[in-house]
This record gives structure tokens, C-alpha cells and sequence, in this order.
């Protein structure tokens, strides 16, 4: 009995604990986010001190339903995070197996690679917006160097994309590596060592050995890439203002310009709300096929 | 020469890789120095340096308010997240509350969902309470916005402590909070480390959030100061480099000194997983 009230005693006071973090989570994240359903199924009027709600209705999604813009920035976005994830899950793991084959100079690239993700990421916005600029950047002067012409790569769509794809890559590629190199370094060593005696070479050890057991920790890398990928804003709202045109505008951005520069709450609720359902659904699909195969190779 | 080391492939793969990382980072930097004429220049290295952009920072434009704005805000925000975090990450790792893995469930999807879905309410909720444009406001919803990760850092440093020296203190009589702060606390001081670098890089360089609540130029942090330095149509870069650079070094410093606490950190996710 004594155990008992203990027991509930030590519960209460965990709740007495734990209720200011989670009072100040409740009210300003998920107050917001259940307001911002809200908003999005409502019919929004803007008026002088405020918004006023009324009815439930499904006008705002049918707004984006029937706007091309929408379904443009949808496209940009999944393809965008579809691509450069990828790149960067390979370049990532690429150079953590060079990190970890590395003996002298660690610790140094360790922080060289650290630098990156501490980078304002408006500041690395505005870096790749002088590199790539089609009047005196840099980049333009290698390709001339060289004998080629300016390129200006932020004034076409397809090549623009590419560019602000490259600017990512740059900043997050070592934020991945770290992350994997972790689970590297945790690998069993005798699984290795016995796959070597049994006279497997470097590629196989690599391929059906490692790269299996290196699964959750690239699983969780990758997992934190697609959310942040899906949240992109501040890097095309500085390097390429979503554009040319709204070439690479991606749902964060259109949501904002909707919300902030439209005052468009209803539909900008809408985008926001929509935008983030995909990423729980791709999430929730992604977690779903990581634990298939999982599954797969414990039965 | 003594100790012949043979290059290998990787030893040319790791030059590259850091020079993939350190050219852009160099341009930064070197660029910050070239004065208004040589902006354009493309040349290796400032063809008359000057710190001339150092100044404007400061004095054509108002990067020294954004600099002590980023730095009320971030100090006040890791402050806050780690007072409220510790307790909560101690309650929910130790005490025998019911439904807590439906909690922590719960704070990890905030903790991933797109600032975007929050932006809009957070910004009509600060309006109506009179807090937009204001150090308050941006410290409260910082808070709100980095606790979830905190809190999952925290816990799973407190997981860790063995149980006995709870115990120990219960039995000598302290208090819950007092055994929190005295026996647990000193503990868990790297996993402190690790949630407030997190927590202080995060508020330092977040932007939607920061440009929604406090667009006015009294207001602004570093990274809406610089993105809205430039004026319609032309960017200051020179200046802009400059000031990146002074907001980029004590991060930088904090986050090298740091770097143990840092990494583990970075792979608290995959050591669970």
C-alpha cells in the first residue's frame, strides 16, 4: 500500500513537472495547428482588428483544387525533396566511409563539415545567390575561364531548380554524413571481420553487410532530410524569390505569399495544412516500407 | 623521408570533400572584404581589401541591433526551453506517469511538422495579444517551437542516470525538486550541453517565423535583417558578407568548442532507432 501511494504520488508530481513544458506546447503549436484545420475549412473574412470565422465549408480547397499554381508548387516540392535527399543520402554515406577510412585530420573534418549546418540559412541563400549571379558571379567566371559562356543558372526554371538543389546539397550533405558515420562506427566489428576470413571482398562486405545494418541510422537521416525538404522556404525566398516566374516556388513559400502578402488566410490555411498531411503521409509511407524490410530480414 | 605513407584513394577523396565545403565558405568570407569597387571581382583573392563593408554593417545599416536582437532572443529561448525541458524530459524519463509514450509520441511529430502549418494562427494569436514586433512574443513561440526536441534530447539523457542516487537523495530527505537540481542536474549536464546548442543554433537561424512575427526593422534578427538588408533591386552583398561573417563566428565557435556534444546530438535519433 505504501508502495502504492508513492507510486501515485511520484506520478503527480511527474505531471506537476512536465505540465509547463507541455501547457506551452499545447497553446502556441497545437492550439495553432488544429486553428489552422480550422481555418482552412472556414470561410475567412479579414476585417480591422482581426479574422472572423463562419460555416464549414470546402471552398478553400477547392480553390487549390482548381489552381495550377498549387499543383505546381506540390510537383516542385516533392520532386525537389525527392532529389535532393537522394543526392544527399549518397553523397552522405560516400563521405562518411572516406571519414571513417580516415585516420590523421578527423577531428578537423569533423568541424570543417560542422560548419555548414550552423551556416544562417539565409546567409547561405545570399552566398549562392553571388556565386550563381549572371552578371558577376564567380561561377560564370569559371565557365568563361574556361572558354564556355555565362551561364546565369537562376534564369531559366529547369536550371534554377538545379542550382538552389546544389545550394541545399551543400549545406545539409555533411549533416547527413555526420549522422551516418554514427551508426558506422557503432557496426559490429566481428561480422565484418568474419566476412573477410570467409573471403569476401571490400564491394560484398559493403553491399550485404554493411550497408543492411547501416539501415536505421540512414533511415532516421533520411527521415529528417524529407521533413526539413518539405519545409523548404528561406532558401527560395532569398536565392530565387520562387522564381523565374513561380518556377520554384515551393509550398512553404506559396503559403506564405498566400497568408502574408495576399491576406488570403482561408486558402493560405489550406496550403499550409494540405502541406503538412503530405509530409505525414510520406513520412508514414516511408516509415512503412522501412519497416517492411526490416521485418523481412529479421523472419 | 621517414614513414613513406602511401596516398590512397580516400586521402584524395577527403581533400576534395573539404574543399567542396571550405570554397563557398572562403568566398564568404573573402568576399566580405572586397570594398564597393571589387564586388564584382571574381579574382582569387580581395584585389584591394578593405573592412570598409565592416562598417557599413554597423553603421549604414542597423546589423547591430539585429546582432543584440538574434542574441536577447536565442539566449532568453535556450534559457526558457531548458528550465521548462529539464523538468518535463525528468518527469517523462523517470517518474511513472501513464500515457507517457502517447506523450512523446505526440511531441516528436511536432517537433518534425513544417513551421508553415503554424505560421499563420501563431501570427493572428500574437496580434490579438499585442505581442507582434516584440522580444516577448518571438522568445514564447521560439519556446514552443524548440521544447519538443528538447524535451526528447533531455530524456533520453535522464534515462541513462542510474536510479540509485535518486534514491539515496529521497532517503536524506530532499525535496523532488531539490533532488532534481542537485543529484540529477549535474548528470545530466552534457545532455543540457547538447539540447541548448541545439536550441540557441536553432532560434539563431530560424526565418518564417522570425519574419512573420518581427518584419519591423527595430525588431528583426539576423537572418530577417539580412535577407531584407537589399533593396528592391540590388543586394548589398559586400555588407551582407560582413555581417554574416560576424554573426557566423561565435556560432561557429560555440558549435567547435562543443563539437562531442554536438555530434551526439545529431545521432541521439540513431542510436534509438
Amino acid at each position: 500500500m505504501a508502495a502504492n501511494t508513492l507510486e501515485r504520488r511520484a506520478a503527480r508530481r511527474g505531471w506537476v513537472f512536465a505540465s509547463p513544458a507541455l501547457l506551452v506546447v499545447g497553446a502556441v503549436m497545437i492550439f495553432p495547428v488544429i486553428f489552422s484545420v480550422v481555418m482552412s475549412l472556414s470561410n475567412v473574412t479579414v476585417t480591422g482588428n482581426g479574422i472572423g470565422l463562419s460555416g464549414i465549408t470546402g471552398a478553400n480547397y477547392s480553390v487549390l483544387v482548381h489552381a495550377p499554381r498549387y499543383w505546381h508548387a506540390v510537383e516542385f516540392t516533392v520532386a525537389y525533396t525527392a532529389c535532393t535527399v537522394t543526392v544527399e543520402t549518397v553523397l552522405g554515406t560516400v563521405i562518411a566511409l572516406v571519414l571513417e577510412r580516415l585516420q590523421a585530420g578527423r577531428g578537423w573534418m569533423m568541424a570543417l563539415m560542422l560548419l555548414p549546418w550552423t551556416l544562417i540559412t539565409v546567409v547561405s541563400a545570399e552566398l549562392w545567390g553571388y556565386i550563381y549571379n549572371g552578371v558577376y558571379g564567380v561561377l560564370d567566371a569559371i565557365t568563361q575561364a574556361f572558354g564556355g559562356q555565362g551561364l546565369n543558372v537562376l534564369g531559366t526554371p529547369a536550371s534554377a531548380a538545379v542550382a538552389m538543389g546544389v545550394a541545399d546539397i551543400w549545406k545539409t550533405t555533411p549533416f547527413v554524413a555526420i549522422m551516418v558515420l554514427a551508426g558506422l562506427v557503432m557496426l559490429p566489428d566481428d561480422v565484418t571481420e568474419a566476412a573477410r576470413v570467409d573471403g569476401a571482398g571490400a564491394w560484398t562486405i559493403f553491399w550485404r553487410i554493411r550497408l543492411p545494418l547501416l539501415r536505421p541510422a540512414l533511415a532516421v537521416a533520411v527521415m529528417f532530410r524529407i521533413l526539413q525538404a518539405f519545409g523548404l522556404f528561406d532558401l527560395p525566398y532569398v536565392l530565387t524569390q520562387g522564381g523565374p516566374g513561380t518556377s520554384t516556388e515551393s509550398l512553404a513559400l506559396l503559403g506564405y505569399r498566400v497568408l502574408f502578402n495576399d491576406l488570403d488566410f482561408g486558402p493560405g490555411a489550406a496550403v499550409a495544412a494540405s502541406t503538412a498531411l503530405i509530409v505525414l503521409v510520406v513520412c508514414l509511407a516511408f516509415l512503412k516500407v522501412f519497416r517492411a524490410q526490416v521485418g523481412e530480414q529479421k523472419g | 623521408m621517414a614513414g613513406k605513407r602511401r596516398l590512397s584513394w580516400f586521402h584524395v577523396a577527403a581533400v576534395v570533400i573539404a574543399l567542396f565545403i571550405a570554397l563557398p565558405l572562403y568566398w564568404l568570407i573573402a568576399s566580405s572584404f572586397k570594398g564597393a569597387g571589387d564586388i564584382t571581382s571574381a579574382a582569387a583573392f580581395p584585389p584591394h581589401p578593405s573592412g570598409a563593408n565592416y562598417v557599413s554593417a554597423f553603421s549604414g545599416y542597423s546589423f547591430g541591433t539585429y546582432l543584440a536582437n538574434s542574441a536577447i532572443v536565442s539566449v532568453a529561448t535556450t534559457a526558457a526551453v531548458l528550465c521548462l525541458g529539464t523538468l518535463a524530459g525528468y518527469a517523462l524519463g523517470r517518474l511513472p506517469l501513464r500515457g507517457k509514450t502517447a506523450v512523446m509520441t505526440a511531441l516528436l511529430m511536432i517537433s518534425l511538422f513544417p513551421t508553415i502549418a503554424v505560421v499563420a494562427p501563431l501570427y493572428l494569436l500574437m496580434r490579438d495579444i499585442g505581442w507582434l514586433n516584440s522580444y516577448q512574443g518571438l522568445i514564447l513561440a521560439y519556446t514552443a517551437l524548440m521544447l519538443p526536441f528538447a524535451i526528447w534530447i533531455l530524456r533520453n539523457y535522464f534515462l541513462g542516470i542510474p536510479r540509485e542516487m535518486e534514491e539515496v537523495a529521497y532517503l536524506d530527505g530532499a525535496s523532488p525538486l531539490r533532488t532534481v537540481v542537485s543529484v540529477i542536474l549535474p548528470q545530466a549536464l552534457p545532455g543540457l550541453f547538447t539540447a541548448g546548442i541545439f536550441t540557441f543554433v536553432a532560434s539563431c537561424t530560424e526565418f518564417i517565423v522570425a519574419l512573420s512575427l518581427n518584419s519591423a526593422d527595430r525588431y528583426r534578427t539576423i537572418p530577417v535583417g539580412i535577407a531584407l538588408f537589399g533593396g528592391q533591386f540590388t543586394t548589398p552583398y559586400g555588407t551582407i558578407f560582413a555581417a554574416s561573417a560576424v554573426a557566423m563566428l561565435p556560432i561557429a565557435i560555440l558549435v567547435l568548442v562543443f563539437r562531442r556534444a554536438v555530434v551526439s546530438g545529431l545521432t541521439a535519433g540513431a542510436v534509438k532507432g
